[in-house]
């Protein structure tokens, strides 16, 4: 089987890339060629028959996904679900499961059939929770039982696998000689950690990457390395582990590039804003123009509560300075597991962000939308600025809420309007409505 | 005598060693920056508060909230309640907007009740003044503008939004310049359908030394209103914004001539990347006085999440210099703030300032956020709530219990191996 990423080398238009290119407005020849130069990925499993493939990477629209999953005992495979619907009616571009308990596989097959959004998940997690079960602990598991786990969710149909390739005995000693703060963070990466300190073996991730490619070809899965150092808190920032494991994973992608799969990398976690764009430049520099995936990035740790709000200020200024793919980030971060309300407000929030560097990065379907809202803004005409609003039925719910027993016809300013009192003077007032 | 006037003088007054002590900064760096004009300690002469605050240059960033009645509502009672929830949320300073009924008895309750500075848009009663007393806004006289600009200094504001910095010069530069949206600004709309109707130059900017002679003699700190600021991110850094700052920056070396405390406020609708641009203009044209931002929000196209657009670009501006964020809440846009949008607006506005605070490496906030990281390793809850910027949500979360152990490893979990490695226990 040819691969999408050889495809696009040998100059082939597939159609997932004639897709794409009519998604995201710009020529399929603009698409192939990001393709081959390994800056834009598509991602869309060859075993995956529902999926309406997206692409993320440089030059296109700055991508948002939504995680959800099983944790605990008081999950469902029917509530997870119904996150992923409030995700994609949100606008979420993909879905990740990042189940780590109860029926694992049942509810990737839930994950799989609830929409058409590209999926991606984390084998090492399935793969942790069944060696707890069949050896009763996880720290048993075999190198083997990882890649089964991964060749299964490949052959189900994942559109991208995260796998923690660059987390290696020498980064690890690294964070300890360093003194991070916080050393575990990823919750994959702790565990593999843990495994790998309790074993003495090297990440079989990567001791075995040819392996991971393999798998990855077989299914022409796009791989989303993760990163088992990302900073946890503003002060592990770009210390010396984030950087180490960086190099490696910059490595590594030359290694899959060559086998014809398509890559791209995650990124933090918690970033302070004066290493924003630092942090997207080294990613940049050192992964060849791969695309960067962050999460969030979290510009302090003290938002409890408030961290998609957080992750917004993070997401818009990496997207601006590059990172094309964010991943989201809830209200119940550092508290709890996100419940569909507030997986919608992650969801909304993440694309606020992502819109706002498109629009700093001067992408025209950006620029157009805002002039078309501050055109309906300024001709106060509701129906218009509520459909073109990012969350229309919030914009609505609000709107109601906050104006909906008033006399005038826009409350912000009552009686005085700015822009009707203007209008007047200035001889257009044939735009104003009120 | 202003704080200006008495930091030129030599004299470290209470209000600087407040003002220095809440910042761990030398109180010379404070009266420095207050001769110079680059700090500005909000405080009317006759208003008595407990709480004080510095805003300006080598300061942490500080976060304003708006309250007030309009035609459309106007609820002394419900104003009140947001005060003390804005309060309580971590606000600096409020400005009241009142535009609805009784807007002197509205003025006075907020003064009364607020523990922060407060400060206000004069012109707003006296255009609503006028109509009543002459039947139209545009009858309104030069004399009652600065009657009520007097008026209210005499109560006690501690600063007041005065839209000076427009004149037909910016005028004329919006007619020609096809904007989106002409003027957002709603004094600046007043203002500009007064002199188009009268035919006459802003009294604000005309008659500027008057205003001056009121703002010294109750050291009121004078914010000078952004009349022209753009409303969308299509009109930002387009001639008549650019020319309103102009004349903003004349003024202010005019107030700062005179001794009086002087701020500018900004804008309003600024894409990311105008943000610097907007930052250093200011502070080269307007002499490094403080800017006050209204956001900046990122994009246009998010009514409903305003306070998310405006965290983005006011925590943005604060990197590349802002020093006083006005919040915005949920209802921008669309209605009035209720008590929840207030609440969420001055969380949204005070994490913004975190984040550039953080990103400037100020010293209270990368130790809270150090402290953070702390707790939250050693899973010590009293001080996560202590530490959280607003505790509110983790409260809610405890309460439920909302904590669900993981069990998947089975008897050990396998993170708990690490964290023996790395002696986190």
């Amino acid at each position: 089987m040819s691969l999408l990423r050889n495809k696009a080398l040998q100059g082939v238009m597939t159609q997932e890339i004639e897709q794409v290119a009519e998604q995201e407005g710009v020529s399929p020849e603009f698409i192939r060629q990001g393709v081959a130069a390994g800056t834009i990925v598509i991602l869309h499993n060859s075993n995956r028959e529902n999926v309406s493939p997206i692409a993320v990477g440089q030059g296109l629209r700055t991508k948002v996904s939504a995680s959800i999953g099983l944790y605990g005992k008081n999950a469902t495979i029917a509530e997870e679900a119904a996150k992923i619907k409030a995700a994609v009616a949100a606008g979420t571009d993909a879905i990740m499961d990042l189940s780590v308990s109860g029926d694992i596989d049942t509810m990737r097959k839930e994950s799989l059939a609830a929409s058409n959004k590209p999926l991606g998940t984390l084998p090492l997690y399935q793969a942790l929770a069944e060696a707890g079960k069949k050896y009763g602990s996880s720290l048993k598991m075999t190198s083997e039982d990882i890649f089964e786990v991964i060749e299964r969710q490949a052959a189900d149909g994942v559109d991208f696998l995260a796998l923690h390739c660059g987390t290696t005995m020498d980064i690890i000693q690294r964070a300890k000689r360093e003194g991070r703060i916080d050393p575990l963070v990823s919750y994959g990466g702790s565990h593999l950690i843990g495994w790998m300190l309790y074993n003495k073996k090297e990440n079989p991730l990567y001791e075995n990457f040819d392996r991971v490619l393999e798998i990855a070809a077989k299914y022409d899965v796009t791989l989303s390395f993760a990163d088992g150092m990302r900073p946890g808190c503003l002060a592990d920032s770009l210390d010396g582990a984030q950087v180490h494991e960086l190099v490696i994973l910059g490595e590594l992608v030359q290694r899959t590039r060559a086998a014809g799969i398509q890559v791209m990398v995650k990124g933090p976690g918690h970033v302070p804003m004066d290493q924003l764009k630092a942090t997207v430049t080294l990613q940049k520099s050192l992964c060849k123009g791969a695309p960067y995936f962050v999460f969030g990035p979290l510009v302090t740790d003290t938002a409890v509560g408030y961290d998609h709000i957080s992750a917004a200020i993070g997401g818009a200024v990496s997207a601006w300075a590059g990172a094309e793919f964010l991943c989201y980030v809830t209200p119940a971060e550092h508290i709890g597991i996100p419940d569909v309300n507030q997986v919608r407000e992650g969801v909304v929030a993440a694309r606020i962000a992502a819109h706002c560097g498109d629009l700093a990065k001067g992408m025209p379907e950006a620029v157009k939308w805002n002039l078309e809202m501050s055109q309906a803004r300024r001709d106060l005409d509701w129906e218009k600025q509520i459909s073109l609003a990012i969350d229309p039925a919030t914009t609505r719910k609000v709107w109601k809420e906050r104006s909906g027993d008033f006399s005038s016809k826009c409350s912000m300013c009552g009686d005085y309007c700015a822009m009707e009192i203007v209008s007047q003077y200035l001889g257009n007032n044939e735009q104003h409505s009120c | 005598m202003t704080q200006m006037l008495d930091a030129r003088a030599g004299k470290i007054t209470e209000e600087m060693e407040i003002v220095a002590a809440q910042e761990h900064m030398d109180v010379e760096y404070i009266r420095q920056g207050v001769a110079d004009g680059t700090i500005v300690i909000p405080k009317n002469k006759k208003r008595n508060r407990s709480q004080i605050c510095g805003i300006g240059q080598g300061l942490d960033i500080k976060v304003n909230a708006l309250i007030g009645t309009s035609s459309d509502r106007d609820q002394m009672e419900m104003e009140a309640k947001k005060l003390k929830i804005a309060e309580e949320a971590g606000c600096h300073s409020f400005m009241d907007l009142s535009t609805g009924g009784d807007i002197d008895g509205m003025r006075r309750q907020t003064l009364s009740l607020a523990s922060v500075s407060v400060g206000s848009v004069p012109l707003y009663q006296a255009g609503i003044g006028a109509i009543k007393k002459r039947g139209s806004m545009v009858a309104m006289t030069a004399d009652d503008i600065f009657g009520t600009i007097e008026k209210q200094a005499a109560d006690g504001l501690d600063f007041m939004a005065i839209h000076s910095a427009l004149n037909f010069d910016v005028l004329k530069s919006l007619q020609k310049c096809g904007r989106v949206a002409d003027i957002v600004s709603r004094g600046g709309s007043f203002m500009t359908g007064w002199m188009f109707h009268n035919q006459k130059e802003n009294p604000l900017y005309e008659q500027f030394d008057r205003l001056l002679a009121i703002m010294k003699e109750y050291d009121v700190v004078l914010s000078i209103g952004d009349a022209i600021r753009p409303g969308a991110t299509a009109d930002s850094l387009d001639e008549p914004q650019i020319k309103g700052l102009m004349v903003a920056g004349e003024l202010v070396k005019k107030a700062l001539e005179a001794g009086v405390q002087v701020m500018v406020e900004g804008p309003g609708h600024v894409p990311l990347n105008h943000i610097e641009t907007t930052m250093q203009l200011q502070k080269r044209l307007c002499h490094n006085v403080p800017y006050y931002i209204l956001g900046f929000l990122a994009t246009d196209v998010a009514p409903g999440y305003d306070h998310i657009t405006a965290a983005i670009g006011g925590a943005y501006a604060g990197m590349c210099g802002a020093d006083f964020l006005c919040y915005l809440t949920p209802a921008e846009h669309l209605g009035l703030p209720n008590e929840e949008d207030v609440r969420t607006g001055v969380t949204a506005a005070r994490i913004a300032a975190h984040a550039a605070n953080s990103g400037k490496r100020r010293k209270k906030a990368w130790e809270s956020n150090l402290g953070m990281a702390k707790a939250r390793i050693a899973l010590d809850m009293d001080k996560q709530v202590k530490l959280a910027l607003n505790a509110d949500k983790l409260l809610e979360a405890k309460a439920k219990e909302h904590y669900d152990q993981c069990t998947a490893c089975g008897e050990t979990c396998a993170a708990q191996i690490a964290a023996e490695y790395f002696g986190i226990v």
